[in-house]
């Protein structure tokens, strides 16, 4: 797992960049190495997410983002060729642990995707979805736990009086904060959102950026974008990986006004990409 | 919220185990159900195989008559259903509208759908003995309907141009029919006179006394028109899939160096697609040699080598269905007749494969080249 | 000729060339192909139903024939010869009649002229002379006819009530004694009900006179129907021709396959694909999940989906040869020497029957199903399996929850493909259990109600049946034809139920698009 490096590039990071530990936290990466057979993705990566904060991940496309995002929610089980050392760590307890079920480790970890993937049913439907896979669940405490999710998604008002229609039938935007709810609806602690706004229009995405910032109060947020501004808007933390290494780690607004590193700071200036 | 979710240990687990047991009973099943399918090979060859030690007699002989007939059936029905298919194909990809295209599919669809049993009855009570009685007329239609069809294009061309765009091309599929029945009519009034003047007055008499030809009522033309019928579609299909997959960037560029659509068909969309039409023929094959009902139905069944395409003939896959349920299991006859389905199935088999996997190739050439525009 | 040639090369100013038309050619020729063979089979098969009208042919030499014309054909050399159906075949020269078209001088239609409908061989035409009653009272006139009608309708109930106490009583109780018993009360009981319907049955004539003037004598039971084609109005034949078509599909098949109906031909077609379904259903979305949702997507996989592709194109004959070697003289075999040892020699599951033709049939359509369930799990996209995933399903419940559902509609389309093919498949039956003729059903009252042993009939095997060994092909015709047709028809609503399936699906899972 060699990847050749520019020698123009600063050299392997200070340890004080990445085990940058602002608060407690709540997802702990160490040393994680990941590769699609002998293709590398990502390379001994290790960095710590702040509970109830909004960490972005930025960078360059195939810089690794999103590998990294899916793999907090081992979703490259899925895939037999990806291989993976190094261990990432929930609330101190390894996920890839063989007592952990990666059932309950996905409901404790929800995850929303580039685009909307709302199920070909009701929205009620979509959003008990999660519900009816724990078991039986009085219809009242269901319907509670809909609307719930639904108002903590901002959908409330815009879909109460046609929950039985298709959630097809919503907009983009309606069909993403859709899918955020039908996570929120299992009780996670931990959302990973995967540009969650990109397939949508202007209005759709400062929504779905409001409504991350007001999720933080009870939710961890992990959020990959490629929109710059986007980061700077929503997150607390920002961390800019590149080739599949992290470069660099730390609040937002001082990895934004103040970066550390050139590669860093020609991303963010735009001056390569 | 984590109050919303009453997913204790007990049931995970339960869950869990569900999923491992269900995982496992899909895989079980799933490579169950592909072996079972993948076995028919593996039995016809092991009941075959006997026959090794078996002294051969007169069998080879019969059955290298029914591998004869067999090929037979198939050449001819290929002579019928080459160029109908391909030129159909050729025509829908290249010429004909969008919407008749979008209709005339699904009716060839249908087509490939009919069984072999009413084609066989229809070719075998009905054209058999008709073609009989008028191997005259049927000749007057093979010569007459290319000139028929060639008329109409220079009649349309003679009309004012307000008048052609009432008959477009893209629609000449369906305004031919009309038109191809007053071709056939006239061919059919025409015929006795044709056959006065080319054969004398019988083609009949001046087949069997001038060539020396046999001419049996349910004959080898006569399959091969009806299993022609039967395989147009699977042809037809395949060829038009390869040709209107051809990156429309291709034609586009050879038309704009000033090609007519034919010479684009011609130079440029048929070499690049030719893979394809290759299967599609190769796939029509398959199907022909398998056919049984029409065979059985059309040919008389007179198990006979000739190259006569008026004389009888049986093939492998009839002689299967009369034989079989007669011969004991076990015997002789028997073992010769898995033989001879184990010829049938691997020839049928191999064929197929070949044919998917120039497909395969194929379609990914066509991703390459239209990556690259 | 030379003319338009040249206007064509004038007018179109780099032409396409003629390859272009010939092209087009071969579209309407396939289309007119495919539009004459559906023609033909309408016509005839419907039109076999319709009464036709009785000709009284007047020849030159005053000799007189009645019939209905069939079809006229050109004579070697010069004329043309007109083929008539006679019937009579009691009489010399009966049932079919060539006239020349030269030596007729008259054709009239008189309205007394009597068609009559007889259960086994030919029927009859001529003029009503008379009846003789049951009673032996001798009836002539317009009044024969009417008592004619209401016997013939006593008749029919008695046959029915006859038909009914045989299938339900006697058959039921025969197949159940051992060898050797005696005849139990219950069947003593119905065979002298039998014998006392057949009584019933029996007694008066009908005579007839022929064109020809010979006098026909004909016993009444022997009548199936009597009709005056020439007086009956076009509702009143509309009337007649609707009730034919209906006993046609609701009959059994009576003078060997010869007349009557397909009923148990329909029944056994329609059996036999239900449970096809239900066999191969189950396995063929079991491979199709496990080849394209746990499979590891790998060398091995991608061939043996290939193979499983071209198991679409190997010849049914070859199914039904391995179905022959390994169910009916493997399986079947086996199962006898275990179970049924009484009954050999004379095999019971040993031998061609509807459970080994549904189960060959259901091999033969599981490359069907597996390949259309496959299309439909390609096409639904990861993201939906992936956000399943992440509110914490697993693989089962992503499975039957999202996945599964939404390749319902592709399921559907292979299993409406798979009935299409299997219910037109004939050559595979021969050699597992088809019968040229099975008067009992598969399905009986009787334990266990479904016999899956029995052979049964099927439509498209008695079209060839009819077809290529009847005795008498110009009477058998008519009826292949019908059955054809109905064949046909079966095949083309299954097969339009899927493109519209697929249809339906291609729109519905056009998934909304994301801007």
């Amino acid at each position: 797992m060699s990847a050749t490096r520019d020698p123009r590039f600063a050299p392997r990071l200070a340890g004080a960049c990445i085990d940058f530990a602002p608060e407690a936290s709540c997802l702990e990466i160490q040393g994680l190495s990941l590769a699609y057979g002998d293709t590398p993705a990502l390379e001994a990566l290790s960095l710590r997410v702040p509970r109830h904060r909004v960490t972005a991940f930025i960078g360059p496309s195939g810089c690794g983002k999103s590998t990294l995002l899916r793999a907090l929610n081992r979703l490259h089980d899925l895939n037999e060729e990806v291989v993976r050392e190094g261990r990432i760590l929930l609330d101190g307890q390894d996920i890839h642990a063989p007592e952990v079920s990666v059932a309950e480790l996905r409901r404790r970890v929800g995850m929303v995707f580039q685009a909307p993937n709302p199920f070909p049913m009701s929205i009620y439907d979509n959003v008990a979805f999660g519900l009816r896979l724990q078991g039986r669940v009085s219809k009242r405490k269901r319907d509670d736990t809909v609307e719930w999710a639904l108002r903590s998604a901002a959908l409330w008002h815009e879909v109460k009086d046609r929950l039985q229609a298709s959630a097809w039938s919503l907009s983009g935007g309606q069909q993403q904060r859709l899918v955020i709810a039908r996570t929120l609806a299992v009780g996670p602690e931990v959302l990973l959102l995967d540009e969650p706004a990109s397939a949508l229009d202007p209005i759709s995405t400062l929504k779905i950026e409001e409504l991350i910032r007001n999720l933080k109060s009870t939710l961890t947020l992990v959020l990959v974008t490629h929109n710059m501004q986007q980061a700077a808007r929503v997150s607390d933390y920002t961390a800019f990986l590149q080739g599949g290494e992290l470069v660099e780690y730390g609040p937002t607004d001082t990895l934004f006004t103040n970066p550390r590193l050139r590669r860093t700071e020609n991303y963010i200036t735009g001056r390569m990409a | 919220m984590s109050d919303a979710s009453p997913d204790t240990s007990s049931r995970r687990r339960l869950r869990q185990a569900r999923d491992r047991l269900a995982t496992a009973l899909i895989t079980a099943g799933g490579i169950g159900v592909v072996v079972a399918v993948l076995a028919i090979g593996v039995f016809l060859a092991l009941e075959a195989l006997p026959l090794l030690w078996l002294p051969s007699g007169t069998e080879t002989l019969g059955l290298s008559a029914l591998a004869w007939g067999t090929l037979e059936a198939a050449a001819w029905s290929l002579v019928i259903a080459v160029p109908l298919s391909l030129g159909a194909a050729i025509h829908s990809a290249m010429f004909m509208s969008r919407r008749l295209r979008s209709r005339l599919k699904p009716t060839l669809e249908l087509m490939e759908a009919l069984p072999g049993v009413v084609i066989g009855f229809v070719a075998g009570l009905v054209m058999a003995p008709w073609v009989e009685r008028h191997l005259g007329e049927v000749f007057a239609l093979i010569v007459l309907l290319p000139p028929g069809l060639l008329l109409a294009a220079g009649l349309r061309a003679c009309l004012p141009y307000r008048w052609q765009r009432w008959l477009p091309m893209g629609y000449a599929g369906l305004w031919l029919v009309p038109w191809l029945l007053l071709v056939m009519a006239t061919a059919l009034w025409l015929s006795p006179w044709l056959e006065v003047w080319w054969f004398g007055g019988d083609l009949r008499d001046w087949l069997e006394q001038g060539l020396g030809l046999d001419v049996a009522m349910r004959n080898a033309l006569v399959v091969g028109v009806a299993m022609g019928f039967a395989v147009i579609p699977s042809v037809y299909a395949l060829a038009e899939e390869a040709l209107s997959g051809v990156p429309s960037s291709l034609a586009e560029g050879a038309q704009a160096l000033g090609a007519t659509r034919w010479q684009t068909l011609w130079r440029v969309m048929l070499p690049a697609a030719s893979p394809g039409v290759l299967a599609a023929v190769m796939i029509g094959a398959g199907r022909a040699v398998g056919e049984t009902m029409i065979v059985l139905m059309a040919s008389g069944n007179a198990a006979l080598m000739t190259l006569n395409p008026l004389d009888g003939l049986q093939s492998l896959a009839a002689g299967i269905a009369i034989e079989l349920p007669e011969a004991d299991p076990g015997g002789a006859h028997y073992r010769w007749l898995m033989l001879a389905a184990l010829l049938l199935f691997l020839f049928t088999f191999l064929v197929n494969t070949l044919a998917e996997l120039v497909r395969t190739g194929l379609r990914r050439r066509y991703r390459q080249l239209g990556g690259n525009a | 000729m030379i003319g338009v040639w040249h206007a064509w090369r004038g007018r179109t100013p780099r032409g396409e060339g003629p390859w272009a038309w010939l092209s087009a050619g071969s579209v309407a020729l396939s289309l007119l192909a495919l539009a004459a063979l559906l023609l033909l089979l309408t016509v005839r098969g419907l039109g076999h139903f319709w009464p036709a009208d009785v000709a009284l042919v007047t020849l030159a030499d005053g000799q007189q024939l009645a019939g209905v014309p069939v079809r006229e054909v050109a004579l070697p050399g010069d004329g043309r010869e007109r083929l008539y159906r006679t019937g009579n075949a009691e009489l010399e020269d009966g049932v079919w009649a060539w006239v020349p078209v030269a030596a007729i001088t008259e054709v009239e239609y008189p309205r007394e002229l009597v068609r009559v409908e007889r259960r086994r061989g030919d029927e009859m035409v001529g003029w009503l002379v008379g009846m003789t009653r049951e009673d032996g009272r001798w009836i002539e006139g317009a009044r024969a006819w009417t008592a004619l009608q209401e016997r013939l309708h006593v008749l029919q109930g008695l046959r029915e009530t006859r038909d009914r106490l045989r299938e339900t009583v006697i058959l039921p109780h025969v197949s159940e004694r051992e060898p050797g018993d005696g005849d139990t009360p219950e069947l003593t009981r119905a065979y002298a009900r039998l014998q006392e319907l057949q009584a019933a049955m029996e007694g008066g004539r009908l005579i007839l006179r022929a064109a020809g003037g010979e006098r026909l004598v004909v016993p009444l039971e022997a009548l199936q129907s009597a009709r005056r084609p020439n007086a009956m109005s076009a509702i009143d034949k509309l009337a007649d021709w609707s009730d034919a078509v209906w006993r046609f599909l609701t009959e059994g098949p009576r003078a060997a396959n010869t007349r009557g109906g397909v009923w148990p031909a329909i029944f056994g077609t329609v059996l036999m694909v239900i449970l096809m379904s239900v066999m191969v259903m189950p396995f063929g979305v079991l491979a199709a999940v496990y080849l394209n949702e746990v499979a590891h997507q790998g060398r091995v996989t991608r061939l043996v989906r290939i193979a499983v592709r071209n198991l679409a194109g190997v010849p049914s004959i070859v199914y039904g040869v391995f179905g022959l070697g390994v169910f009916v003289y493997g399986i079947g075999g086996t199962l006898d020497t275990w179970f049924f040892e009484e009954r050999l020699p004379s095999p019971t599951f040993g031998t061609g029957g509807l459970l080994w033709a549904s189960l060959t049939l259901a091999l033969l359509t599981l490359p069907v199903v597996i390949v259309a369930t496959e299309e439909g799990l390609a096409r639904i996209p990861d993201q939906q399996r992936e956000g399943a995933l992440a509110l914490g399903a697993t693989r089962l419940e992503m499975l039957s929850r999202v996945v599964l559902p939404m390749a319902t509609p592709a399921m559907l389309t292979g299993l409406i493909l798979a009935v299409a093919r299997a219910a037109g498949e004939v050559a595979p039956l021969m050699l597992v259990g088809v019968a040229k003729l099975a008067p009992q059903v598969p399905v009986d009252g009787h334990f266990p109600f479904l016999h899956l042993d029995r052979k049964f009939m099927h439509l498209g095997y008695h079209v060839y049946d009819v077809a290529l060994h009847s005795g008498d092909l110009q009477a058998a015709l008519p009826l292949a034809y019908a059955t054809a047709l109905l064949l046909v028809l079966v095949i083309l609503v299954l097969n339009l139920t899927a493109i519209f399936l697929r249809h339906y699906l291609r729109v519905r899972h056009g998934m909304p698009s994301p801007r």
